[in-house]
């Protein structure tokens, strides 16, 4: 019946080859690199490591784009069971359905960034985050994995949007951690003033810094638009929009929690290093609230 | 004001309000005081109850940090507002030399052509791309000024002042709202003084998917206002039934602990110890037994049998079937006449003395009922409008980022200089892309 969790399986092989690949590709990469226009990091540098490098990096970029395709595939065959057998087509209406699709929309987030910024390096952090929740799906039980029927309270047709648009929040939150965790990396780097070919790659500062405000700011109204759905949703089951339930209590402190992120960026002194920290910090609440919630606290989300 | 309106302070509300809201979901809300007491202590139960961590959301500190999120954001808007509505009206044109080569983003130009044709040229790429474009001249210089995505400023304002509406909707709601909770019985009528209007619950029943998993709980309902059924509708866990404002929903359902449908009674001849009859009686109705001079009604059903002994009555200590008895009244050749309590569990517990029977009740047909959750919220729509202008006022503030260009246009020995500069408030590297093809653009020109 399961046709989806080979599919799944396949990703989850092939998210982790990719972030071999860009981690090996992170060691390949000389410290020469350094000397590359600011902006322009992977322009024109073509000695023989560079090249190694290079080739490296593309097939660490051909893999993770695979491994998104056979993603998208098991969404979209898993998507097929869920008609067959629960009368809807959502594929994120289980844990497992749902870390597999925050895996899809991180690894997507990551490919258009890869695309449009032209840094590789991020991949090694990024794509590893993909990996691990790939990877904490595949570690579910058995029966968190098939696709079950809906509970009544679940069957409909606001389970498609208001539950996608959260996790894709929470998949820019992911994106900003792993940014985050990469600025701590590359600033202990530079703080040493390490010649270490491994930071080689990174962009500088200034422009991780950015790319984890911006995936911030991505995240924060996909987030308050994800709450209102759900609110929405709850005000046409629950019988009241708001029910301080501990999963709705927890997106909001997540979103209270970025807020006060958004707001401090505006202030002097809340960029680099403080930020970076603060991106890691939210991203762990994220975590919490999609997971240790679940297995936590009791709730009305108790099934999801 | 300036500490009201402050960043500061909207960090420090932030972070207050997710701090404390985690409170309420580590402690449950809103259980018995046993329940505190077991878990935590009474020492413990009795601070919960001085600092109000039983319900969180409603004590005085929690609503007042809410209160001052919506001072903050509305001084915020007030300080700030108008300086963005008049920049959407007229702009700062001319501005100092000095003031441009202090910005993030600068550059000199030396162009060999005209000043007006520079201008001229700087006016139409900027239009190109979107902006907003003005130009003032002056003696020996011309300035050009460019703006764009104002919008997005607009938005985080439209955002804060959503954060008051939807506090007020939802104060709407708490005052003039209500949320009440019905068990409702198959077939009964029960009047809904909120609303004027009588709610008949005609049928509840379940549906299943074929692994035996529930697929969905059902209860038709039919409003009768002013005595003629007006609305029919069967409503499912995620679609009420609305009236006059009013919304019912599917909340539980369970098995009734006053009444059942129907019981099924053994009777025994006391002399011979063996079965004469098996009854089913219904709710209510007499029955006559056939070939034994008997005739049998079920009275009364308690789920969970129990006596009040100062009162003489009997009740159901909870709603569980966990000790049902129902009452019978047994006329016997019309001489000998008994109310006995007969239980599913115990069935020689009582006996009737002068009767020749003795009564089994062996099994029944539990009434289903259903619980309806039944509430009006007439702030509802405040808060929704609330909701779409915090989306709206958020993705504006998120999407789009306010940029400004001046381009001063000297002239000089052998053609113009040019000093570019630009500013914005967020978006730093894709500014400095932009503003990077902007200036190769206009060297270009050259």
């Amino acid at each position: 019946m399961m046709r989806s969790l080979f599919l799944f399986d396949m990703t989850f092989w092939l998210y982790l080859a990719a972030l071999a690949l860009y981690v090996a590709y992170l060691f390949a990469k000389r410290p020469a690199m350094q000397l590359a226009p600011a902006g322009h990091p992977t322009d024109s540098i073509e000695d023989r490591d560079g090249a190694w490098a290079t080739q490296l990096g593309q097939v660490a970029t051909l893999v993770t784009v695979f491994g998104w395709v056979l993603n998208t595939l098991a969404l979209t065959t898993r998507a097929f069971e869920r008609m067959e057998h629960s009368g809807t087509f959502a594929p994120w209406s289980n844990q497992f359905e749902a870390m597999a699709y925050v895996s899809w929309a991180i690894i997507l987030g990551y490919v258009l960034l890869e695309f449009r910024y032209r840094i590789k390096a991020v991949g090694a952090f990024v794509v590893g985050i993909g990996f691990i929740a790939m990877g904490a799906a595949s570690l579910l039980p058995y029966r968190y994995q098939t696709a079950e029927p809906l509970v009544p309270a679940l069957n409909s047709y606001w389970i498609y949007i208001h539950v996608s648009v959260t996790l894709t929040s929470y998949a820019a939150f992911a994106m900003a951690g792993g940014l985050g965790l990469m600025y701590l990396f590359k600033e202990r780097a530079v703080n040493r003033g390490s010649q270490s070919r491994f930071y080689a790659a990174f962009p500088d500062l200034e422009t991780i810094d950015e790319l984890g405000y911006k995936a911030i700011m991505l995240g924060f109204p996909l987030l308050a638009f994800g709450i209102i759905l759900g609110a929405m949703w709850a005000n046409y089951a629950w019988g009241g929009y708001w029910s301080w339930d501990p999963k709705e209590t927890w997106s909001l402190i997540v979103w209270l929690i970025y807020g006060a992120y958004i707001h401090a960026r505006m202030t002097r002194g809340w960029e680099g290093h403080k930020a970076a920290i603060y991106a890691i910090f939210g991203f762990l609440m994220v975590v919490f609230c999609f997971w240790g919630v679940n297995f936590l606290l009791s709730g009305l989300h108790a099934y999801a | 004001m300036e500490f009201f309106a402050s960043i500061k302070l909207a960090m420090f509300l932030f972070i207050a309000l997710a701090m404390t809201a985690t409170i309420g979901t580590v402690i449950q809300q809103g259980e018995r005081p046993e329940t505190y007491v077991q878990e935590y202590g009474e020492e413990a139960y009795r601070w919960f109850l001085r600092l109000g961590f039983i319900d969180v959301y409603h004590t005085w500190w929690f609503t007042s940090l809410l209160g001052l999120l919506c001072v903050n954001s509305l001084t915020c808007f007030h300080k700030r507002f108008p300086s963005v509505w008049r920049s959407m009206r007229q702009d700062k044109v001319s501005v100092s030399l000095a003031f441009i080569q202090g910005m993030k983003q600068q550059t000199t130009l030396s162009l060999t052509q005209t000043r007006e044709a520079v201008a001229e040229h700087l006016v139409k790429l900027f239009g190109e791309k979107g902006y907003r474009v003005l130009t003032k001249s002056d003696p020996g210089e011309v300035t050009v000024y460019a703006t764009k995505g104002i919008m997005g400023r607009v938005g985080a304002h439209v955002a804060h002042l959503s954060a008051t509406v939807i506090v007020l909707g939802g104060l709407v709601g708490s005052y003039y709202g209500f949320q009440e909770f019905g068990v409702c019985l198959e077939g009964q009528t029960y009047h809904i003084p909120r609303g004027n209007f009588d709610l008949r619950v005609d049928k509840f029943w379940i549906d299943y998917h074929e692994n035996g998993s529930v697929k969905s709980y059902n209860s038709t309902l039919t409003v009768i206002d002013q005595g003629t059924p007006t609305a029919t509708k069967t409503i499912t866990v995620n679609d009420p039934l609305v009236y006059k404002g009013i919304w019912f929903y599917q909340s539980s359902y369970g098995d009734a602990w006053d009444q059942i449908e129907a019981a099924r009674i053994n009777i025994k001849e006391k002399n011979s110890d063996k079965i004469v009859a098996t009854v089913d009686l219904e709710w209510n109705k007499e029955k006559t037994v056939e070939g034994l001079p008997l005739k049998m009604k079920m009275t009364d059903f308690v789920a969970d049998f129990a006596f009040n002994s100062t009162e003489k009555k009997v009740f159901s200590k909870t709603a569980e079937h966990a000790n049902p008895a129902i009452r019978l009244t047994v006329d016997e050749r019309s001489a000998v006449q008994s109310t006995p309590w007969v239980f599913y569990h115990y069935p020689d517990l009582f006996e009737i003395k002068d009767s020749a029977y003795q009564f089994e009740f062996i099994g029944y047909q539990p009434k289903k009922f259903t619980g309806l959750q039944i509430a009006r919220n007439p702030g509802i729509n405040m808060v929704w409008i609330g909701c779409t202008m915090l989306v709206v006022g958020m993705t504006l503030s998120s999407l789009i980022y306010h940029r400004r260009l001046w381009a001063k246009i000297v002239s000089g020995a052998s053609g113009v200089t040019v000093h570019f500069g630009g500013t914005t408030h967020k978006s730093q590297i894709d500014f400095q892309k932009e503003f990077k093809k902007l200036t190769e653009k206009i060297q270009s020109q050259n």
